[in-house]
């Protein structure tokens, strides 16, 4: 149809990519603008280039061993996810169209409560006056340390992105032909052999993306480990909020904020190359 | 089976603390034993007494209101723009569509903090708030309109046209009856992204302009008071509210409207 | 009823060429198949006589008047889309009486003109029904009664019988020819299906590749193909490839790898030129040896078919004809055959 009608149907997008672009896209450029300017006691920072910041977050032990603590409770956070996501999706994948809706349903609604009300229903559960302690202690058992701890963090991480997981293997597992795995058995093939030889490397492009997805929002959580954590669990993002909001470092908490995401993205990069050729393979 | 006994435990792990907020809600105990210490609504009671909770829930209604519409609407042009183009740029709009989501919303909340004083602008109260909310707001409305516009037949709105319509009447009578629900449903999952939001939250709320996971995030630090509990089933409510309507939003959609 | 005017019609999409210079003159009341395989360009042409695609070149003309730079909703045409398109929220009443609320009809109008239409075409009862609790081919008829209650120049349809079944296919191909012929209404008909292409039209346009390869009634582009591609597409035929080697008149000699053969056809070719020779497989004759053209070939494969035989025969040099004669032939795999056809049954058409 003709030109003025495509010039309008252009301005349906206009406002939403305004906004995008203007409060998207160049906060982000000048955020990594800010990571290169001078911190400052009297003001936010000074406009004045300097590579400070970065050398101080890389020269310091501290940052390094705070990043390798991020970077093992997120791995952790998506080998369990995987694990538990996995059977989810594959039910799920494997249900009646009545079933599926339901599955479906209770596994994206914990989704819609939001992180700090699932986060608090662990604290009731795993505070040591809580209830896992309490059936504990009936049974006169020794109190578990459950949270305010790496295990609690991890606890918590898992609960909140198995929904992510799930949602991510499902598109690969619905793909997989529940006729081949009944051929695999009709060739002798037991159930385990099935899973490893034709169900998992069929469903790997999800695993994949499920487990990008669930480690770049592992790493990026900030009120799990803060409030699961208590004071003694240091992430990356509660170290990064400390120096901007008490702090007032805005250059270095960028700086450390912006080589932090790229570490992860750098692992994610690396991670998808070693994945490249049994993917490929597939097609 | 032993699949099926997985499964239930794993769906058990995941509503387990949902359930047991509901319940500690309930408690009349201060916190929650095995077993539960009698039926009370003395957290509700304390809830609605509490001036900072009241007020930051209704805050948080306000915004998320707000940024619902504002989001609705140029969520929902992009989407029919996107749906009905055939331009080569097609690709980078749909990637600055959804970029907000996958991107840690943390350090988006910090660029906005960043980019908003380098401006002169706000960086506290409703401004940045309801800027911050309706971006994050996007991307949910783009991806659930853009879905329900893919299901529609384009023969459609050409048939109307054929028939002597114009590109609105045709919009207008065709296009936008059918694809009523989703934009409903985009809307509302909007609605609940706004009002759990944190992360943008934490860094450009003010005085005056505490939504209540902030609230309810500094109440915890220190605090194990049920009264949060209440805070949790409100917004378990709404969660239920949420998927039953979509459920019968779209679900409907797909069943009487044909878009498929 | 007004004549449509294609001329000089170009498509392009990027660095595809949709449709290429296309000529077409539709007359009044006139009923014009375009036929082509698939991305023949075909429902591109059709989508830009009723104005969803601008024209690269070239000029569109209803009546006389141009219309290439109008909007579909001023063009006046009624089309019949390959899926029905009806409107799904609304009912079969409102959906036939959409393109009459559009020009502004009164109610009472709108509602008599909608009711006869919808008697017309034997929907009368199901007016409130919504489109997804009506059969394939009540859907059909709605489609068609939405597009001609508004009483348009034109009427495209594009591949409406697609989505039916085999034998309900057939009824409504003479159905849309009677509502054609009553309406008397000037139709651009878009199919894939030659068959049906020609029981519908008045005149076949042959589309290839974008491409006009052939306007004429359907026994011309039967017996009279112009191009190899056009004989191929419209039936079956076996194609012999030869050499021109003399003409007497109409009558042409070309040498095959199976012999001299005489045929007709191949208007513009000259000795020494490479050409088809096109015979279509119940025009060889098993056995006989009629003063016509002979070959020499063995059975490869036989058929019994109920009203037919068909046979595949090996001729010298490789190739394999198909013949089809009368049930009762007994000839069987194996045996040496001689084929023979008369020179008017054979056509020839440039290589």
């Amino acid at each position: 149809m003709g030109g003025t009608e495509v010039r309008v149907r252009l301005w349906l997008a206009v406002p939403a990519l305004a906004v995008v672009t203007i409060f998207f896209v160049i906060p982000y450029l000048n955020l990594a603008l800010i990571s290169f300017y001078e911190p400052s006691h009297r003001a936010a920072y000074i406009r004045e280039f300097t590579l400070a910041n970065y050398r101080g977050t890389v020269l310091d032990r501290f940052t390094w061993q705070v990043v390798w603590h991020t970077v093992w409770i997120g791995a952790v956070t998506t080998a369990v996810t995987l694990v538990l996501g996995y059977p989810l999706s594959y039910k799920l994948s494997r249900a009646s169209s009545r079933m599926k809706g339901l599955l479906m349903m209770l596994v994206i609604s914990p989704l819609l409560v939001g992180v700090l009300i699932r986060t608090y229903g662990w604290m009731i559960i795993l505070a040591d006056t809580g209830l896992v302690n309490q059936l504990v202690q009936a049974l006169h058992g020794p109190e578990l340390p459950l949270m305010y701890n790496d295990l609690g963090v991890l606890i918590g991480l898992v609960h909140v992105y198995v929904p992510f997981m799930v949602l991510s293997l499902a598109g690969s597992l619905q793909a997989v032909d529940p006729d081949l795995e009944r051929a695999s058995r009709s060739l002798g093939a037991g159930a385990w052999r099935t899973f490893w030889r034709v169900t998992w490397p069929l469903s790997l492009p999800g695993v994949v993306s499920g487990v990008v997805l669930v480690f770049v929002l592992a790493e990026s959580s900030y009120v799990i480990p803060s409030l699961l954590g208590g004071f003694t669990v240091l992430t990356v993002p509660i170290l990064v909020i400390r120096t901007i909001t008490e702090l007032f470092n805005w250059p270095a908490g960028s700086a450390f904020a912006l080589l932090f995401f790229a570490i992860i993205l750098g692992l994610v990069w690396a991670f998808l190359e070693v994945m490249r050729r049994p993917l490929q393979r597939l097609q | 089976m032993k699949l099926r006994i997985a499964v239930t435990l794993i769906y058990a792990f995941l509503l387990a603390p949902i359930v047991i907020v509901v319940l500690a809600a309930f408690n009349g105990g201060s916190y929650l034993t095995f077993p539960p210490q009698g039926l009370s609504l003395r957290w509700f009671d304390s809830f609605f007494h509490s001036r900072p909770f009241t007020r930051s829930f209704l805050f948080s209604v306000e915004l998320a209101t707000v940024a619902t519409v504002l989001a609705t609407l140029i969520g929902s042009g992009a989407a029919l723009y996107v749906a009905r183009s055939r331009s080569r740029l097609l690709n980078l709009v749909q990637v600055l569509m959804i970029a907000p989501l996958p991107v840690p919303g943390i350090l988006t909340g910090i660029a906005l903090l960043l980019f908003f004083y380098a401006t002169g602008f706000a960086t506290k109260g409703w401004p940045p708030m309801i800027i911050g909310h309706a971006l994050i707001c996007l991307p949910y409305v783009f991806l659930v309109v853009s879905a329900v516009l893919v299901g529609l037949d384009p023969s459609l709105e050409e048939a109307a046209r054929n028939l002597g319509a114009g590109p609105f009447t045709a919009f207008r009578r065709v296009t936008l009856p059918i694809v009523k629900g989703g934009i409903i449903s985009g809307a509302i999952f909007a609605f609940i992204t706004s009002f759990d939001e944190f992360n943008i939250s934490l860094l450009l709320s003010g005085v005056g302009t505490v939504p209540l996971p902030i609230q309810l995030f500094d109440f915890l630090r220190f605090s194990f008071d049920p009264t949060a509990a209440v805070v949790g089933t409100i917004s378990i409510a709404m969660a239920l509210v949420v998927v039953l309507a979509t459920e019968r939003l779209v679900g409907l959609e797909s069943l009487y409207w044909g878009a498929r | 009823m007004s004549a449509i005017t294609l001329t000089s019609l170009t498509k392009r999409f990027g660095e595809v060429l949709a449709v290429e210079d296309l000529d077409l003159r539709i007359a009044e009341g006139e009923l014009v198949a375009l036929l082509g395989p698939s991305g023949c360009g075909k429902t591109t042409t059709l989508r830009m006589i009723a104005g969803f695609e601008t024209p690269t070149e070239g000029s569109i003309r209803i009546a006389e008047r141009e219309v290439a730079h109008l909007p579909p909703e001023r063009r006046n045409c009624g089309m019949v889309f390959q899926n029905y398109a009806l409107f799904p929220h609304l009912t079969v009443q409102e959906n036939v009486a959409f393109g009459l609320e559009m020009r502004g009809l009164k109610r009472s109008e709108i509602r008599e003109r909608t009711a006869r239409i919808l008697d017309k075409v034997g929907l009368k009862g199901l007016q409130d029904r919504r489109p997804r609790q009506l059969s394939g081919g009540q859907q059909q008829r709605t489609a068609l009664a939405r597009a001609l209650v508004i009483s348009p120049a034109v009427l495209l349809l594009d591949e409406p019988l697609a989505n039916l079944d085999a034998k309900l296919r057939e009824e409504m191909r003479f159905y849309i020819r009677e509502l054609q012929r009553e309406f008397h209404i000037t139709t651009v008909y878009v199919t894939h299906d030659q068959a049906e292409a020609m029981v519908l039209a008045d005149q076949i346009a042959v589309m290839m590749e974008g491409r006009l390869r052939q306007l004429g009634a359907a026994v011309d582009l039967y017996r009279r193909p112009a191009s190899a591609e056009v004989a191929d597409f419209v039936g079956v035929t076996n194609l012999l490839p030869g050499t021109v080697r003399d003409r007497n008149g109409s009558r042409l000699r070309l040498e095959t790898a199976v012999g001299l053969l005489s045929a007709e056809g191949g208007e513009r070719l000259r000795p020494g030129d490479a050409a088809w020779l096109s015979i279509r497989p119940e025009d060889l004759e098993l056995g006989q040896a009629d003063g016509g053209n002979q070959i020499r070939g063995t059975v490869r494969a036989r058929a019994f078919l109920g009203n037919l035989a068909d046979y595949r025969v090996e001729l010298a040099g490789g190739q394999l004809v198909r013949v089809q004669t009368a049930p009762g032939a007994r000839q069987r795999e194996g045996d040496e055959v001689v084929l023979g056809f008369k020179p008017e049954a054979g056509w020839v058409v440039p290589r």
